[in-house]
């Protein structure tokens, strides 16, 4: 292999893994669900989450005099924990209660301030009938 | 008609199984001592084979089909995605709306790309083509193996009675976008299994001249003409379906078509190195597989819920298949290239880093730093939770933060490969080549700061992109003067710049000048994408019949309000008129819709759309107060935001030019002499 060829290569990956590294650090988000994330209450404040979970009642959503959803998120196993959510924004399009939810924002005062709020569409990727198995059930009783 | 779907899969799986076990015992042993009759004879089975695989799918998809518009739902597939309100058009869309069926398609668009290949395969070296069958038929026969055994969407329902009525295929689905983007992206993932297959027949076979790459280069091509033209697609659905006003979340599903889309660009490029220098030999091997790789594993990453996404992934276990099938994948091609190393020499070194050659191999580096950077922005959640037991993820900023700096290097390698010499290249040469383009964009950028636009990133790449398009009509300005100057010595009377003459230029050297076309679209592109992500305006306001907001160049009146019912859905919808701020006139009617569909109990947005070459107008319903008498909407101003829509058309229409046959009696009209000087610069 040519000098300029290996040279070029090297100076890629030293730059690129420097890049990468520095760009994960300042950017990363702990990944948690809401049991976690109460577990974690001596840090009333977290900066940089993730949650994922599934929407529960009550759910307030005002528009004046700015969009405002409010509501509680669970495992998405279920669960008796839950937690407060506030979402400044739009209500995502498919939000109701027992939909799942990807949440990135801040915890603060025992609150998820989100800044995104992504509805999970049950899209072409579900495996086979995943509640549909209950129904085939039903039948056959 | 269900049960012949199944048959046909059978049969299209036994087939693909012939192929690949058939063409190994040719490649192995076909050529010592038998007459080359016979050898004739066995390639052409593989070859009809092949054929087979594809027509015998083509059935089973039918058969599926057939399933879901008479409605079916003795089938547990189709019962799960189709339901008798549906209109007709979403009962055919939803044949890949779930995991089953998309496997299917995938299979049946993989074995029609095989059938193209062998369609066209008698032009091929024939020491290449058993292998070729072989590893074309492998592709196949693996995702009919899984479509079969694991996810076969022509299981019956377990239950003893017929349902009368099915689920429904998710609302978000039921778009016409349904109906061209997913088959769009697959072609381009299965188009990219033509290079892979290529590439192992050559090392199989050792058949490693450069033909093989000579081959493989329309094939990707195509792959990834298709790949691009899906990931627009798949952005302008979720710009107008999704109501959040972009186009791109760097959501894992996003980023596992992304992936291979950038290696194959790699390949487009290293493969002219091969051709004309005859370097980079191993390396357009590593592209061509990693490429292949990355198809497989955006499969898997979309099936093995390994990743949290918006998207809900599957969780089923058939994620393991697709991860052993990768290992074997890159196990085989790892040996086969340590097998013929030996054969893999590159016939010289890169000379000077002010060459193409260097240029292109800058290029590769740059869209694989992205490849990589994006992988690892997919896969560190599952990274960080297996080196520190905690689960950390990244999102947009991280992948703005790293790929913004890279693209802005590869837009502006963009403006600098294509046009700078092979070998070597001299400072007058690059000064005569280069000067204006560098003039302009310098220009673009003072104006620019003096306009008040002064953050980095949008300063450089308006000027970047104007540097491109500069350097590219300099590079058509020289192809013309060029032909000019070959045609006045041929007698003839056409004028330098008439349109004639550039169609005659462009039909010439459709290579090159298609890929300037698609680096007119990306530059195009980048302006676009760079005006909509900085200088975007996002707004939201309540208004009661006869009100007024202003944003923008815009007045927005609502004129009233009201319900409709349809069968599948019941809506309200929002009558607003855009008008100007200058004049007061009417620009146009935007109607807002909540959409609250009946069976699936779920609602949707549907945006409101004005177009327009200075900005998009994009309008969107967020609901009725209590009382019952004021409406609640969030309004963007995308900025230019049409010209990426453009950008991709013209990116496109550069793969389809580039791909298309030269025409043989074209290159002929000239004399070989002038033809040559007038597309080497």
């Amino acid at each position: 292999m040519g000098r300029i060829f290996l040279s070029l290569v090297l100076f890629f990956i030293v730059a690129g893994t420097v890049l990468v590294y520095q760009a994960t650090r300042g950017t990363s988000s702990l990944v948690l669900m809401p049991s976690e994330l109460i577990s974690r209450a001596h840090a009333r404040d977290l900066p940089r989450i993730r949650v994922g979970g599934r929407v529960t009642e009550p759910i307030e959503y005002q528009t004046e005099p700015f969009f405002l959803l409010r509501f509680r998120v669970s495992d998405p196993a279920g669960g008796a924990t839950t937690v407060p959510v506030e979402y400044r924004n739009l209500k995502p399009d498919m939000f109701q209660a027992g939909r799942d939810v990807l949440i990135d924002g801040d915890f603060k005062g025992g609150t998820i301030v989100a800044a995104k709020l992504q509805t999970q569409c049950p899209s072409k990727y579900e495996p086979a009938l995943p509640g549909a198995t209950a129904g085939v059930s039903e039948l056959e009783k | 008609m269900i049960e012949f779907g199944h048959f046909a899969l059978c049969i299209g799986w036994l087939l693909a199984l012939v192929g690949v076990i058939g063409g190994a015992l040719v490649g192995f042993f076909g050529r010592a001592g038998t007459s080359s009759v016979l050898l004739q004879a066995r390639v052409e089975m593989l070859r009809r084979a092949t054929i087979g695989v594809a027509l015998a799918l083509a059935c089973s998809l039918i058969g599926l089909g057939y399933g879901f518009v008479t409605n079916d739902y003795s089938i547990q597939y189709i019962w799960q995605y189709s339901n008798q309100a549906m209109p007709w058009i979403y009962k055919i869309t939803a044949i890949w709306g779930g995991m089953d069926g998309s496997m299917l398609l995938w299979c049946g668009l993989i074995a029609l790309f095989c059938a193209a290949v062998a369609r066209s395969s008698v032009r091929y070296p024939r020491a290449l083509l058993p292998w070729l069958y072989s590893f074309l038929n492998s592709s196949t026969l693996f995702f009919t193996t899984i479509t079969l055994f694991l996810t076969n969407p022509f299981r019956y329902l377990k239950a003893p009675m017929v349902m009368p009525d099915g689920n429904g295929l998710n609302p978000l689905l039921q778009n016409e976008y349904m109906a061209i983007h997913p088959p769009t992206l697959y072609l381009g993932f299965t188009g990219l299994a033509i290079p892979y297959a290529f590439c192992m027949a050559a090392l199989a076979s050792g058949h490693i001249s450069n033909d093989w790459i000579r081959l493989t280069r329309r094939w990707t091509v195509i792959g990834w003409t298709f790949l691009t033209a899906g990931i627009v697609l798949g952005g302008h659905w979720a710009y107008l379906e999704l109501g959040w006003g972009g186009f791109w979340a760097w959501d894992p599903v996003e980023n596992s078509s992304f992936l291979p889309w950038l290696t194959a660009t790699a390949l487009l490029h290293s493969i002219m190195v091969q051709e004309r220098k005859g370097m980079l030999k191993v390396w357009n091997i590593f592209l061509c597989v990693l490429t292949y790789a990355l198809t497989v594993f955006g499969t898997f990453l979309t099936r093995s819920g390994i990743v949290q996404s918006v998207h809900a992934f599957a969780s089923t276990d058939i994620g393991w298949v697709f991860l052993s099938y990768l290992a074997l994948v890159l196990l085989v091609a790892l040996a086969l290239v340590v097998y013929r190393r030996a054969d893999l020499k590159p016939e010289r070194a890169i000379e000077s880093l002010f060459s193409r050659e260097a240029v292109f191999l800058l290029n590769n580096l740059v869209l694989l730093s992205i490849c990589f950077a994006v992988l690892w922005g997919v896969m560190f959640p599952v990274f960080s939770e297996a080196f520190t037991g905690q689960k950390q993820t990244v999102g947009i900023p991280f992948f703005n933060a790293v790929n913004v700096p890279l693209f802005l290097a590869l837009v502006f390698l963009m403006g600098v490969g294509p046009t700078i010499a092979w070998r070597r290249s001299s400072v007058t040469q690059m000064m005569s080549t280069f000067a204006l383009p560098f003039a302009g964009a310098f220009v673009v950028a003072i104006a620019l700061v003096a306009a008040g636009i002064t953050e980095a990133y949008p300063v450089l790449a308006y000027a970047i992109s104007f540097f491109v398009a500069m350097s590219i009509l300099g590079e058509v300005n020289r192809g013309l003067k060029s032909q000019s100057s070959a045609i006045q010595s041929a007698a003839s009377s056409s004028s330098k710049y008439s349109p004639k003459t550039l169609l005659q230029l462009f039909r010439r050297h459709r290579v090159k000048y298609g890929a300037h076309i698609i680096h007119f679209g990306v530059a195009m592109m980048t302006v676009a994408i760079t005006a909509s992500m900085a200088h975007k305006v996002e707004r939201e306001f309540t208004l009661a019949p006869g009100e007024r907001f202003a944003v923008g160049r815009f007045s927005l009146e609502l004129t009233e309000f009201h319900e409709e019912d349809h069968p599948n859905y019941g809506a309200i919808q929002a009558h607003v008129n855009a008008r100007s701020l200058k004049d007061d006139s009417v620009l146009t009617v935007l109607v807002p819709e909540l959409r609250f569909y009946k069976k699936n109990k779920e609602t949707t947005t549907e945006v409101a759309l004005r177009m327009g070459q200075r900005e998009d107008l994009y309008l969107i319903l967020a609901g009725i107060d209590e009382s019952g008498k004021k409406a609640s909407m969030k309004v963007f101003v995308n900025p230019l935001q049409v010209w990426l829509w453009y950008g991709a058309i013209i990116m496109v229409i550069g793969g389809i030019v580039v791909a298309v046959p030269v025409a043989r009696g074209a290159a002929r009209s000239l004399p070989a002499r002038t033809l040559e000087s007038a597309q080497v610069v």
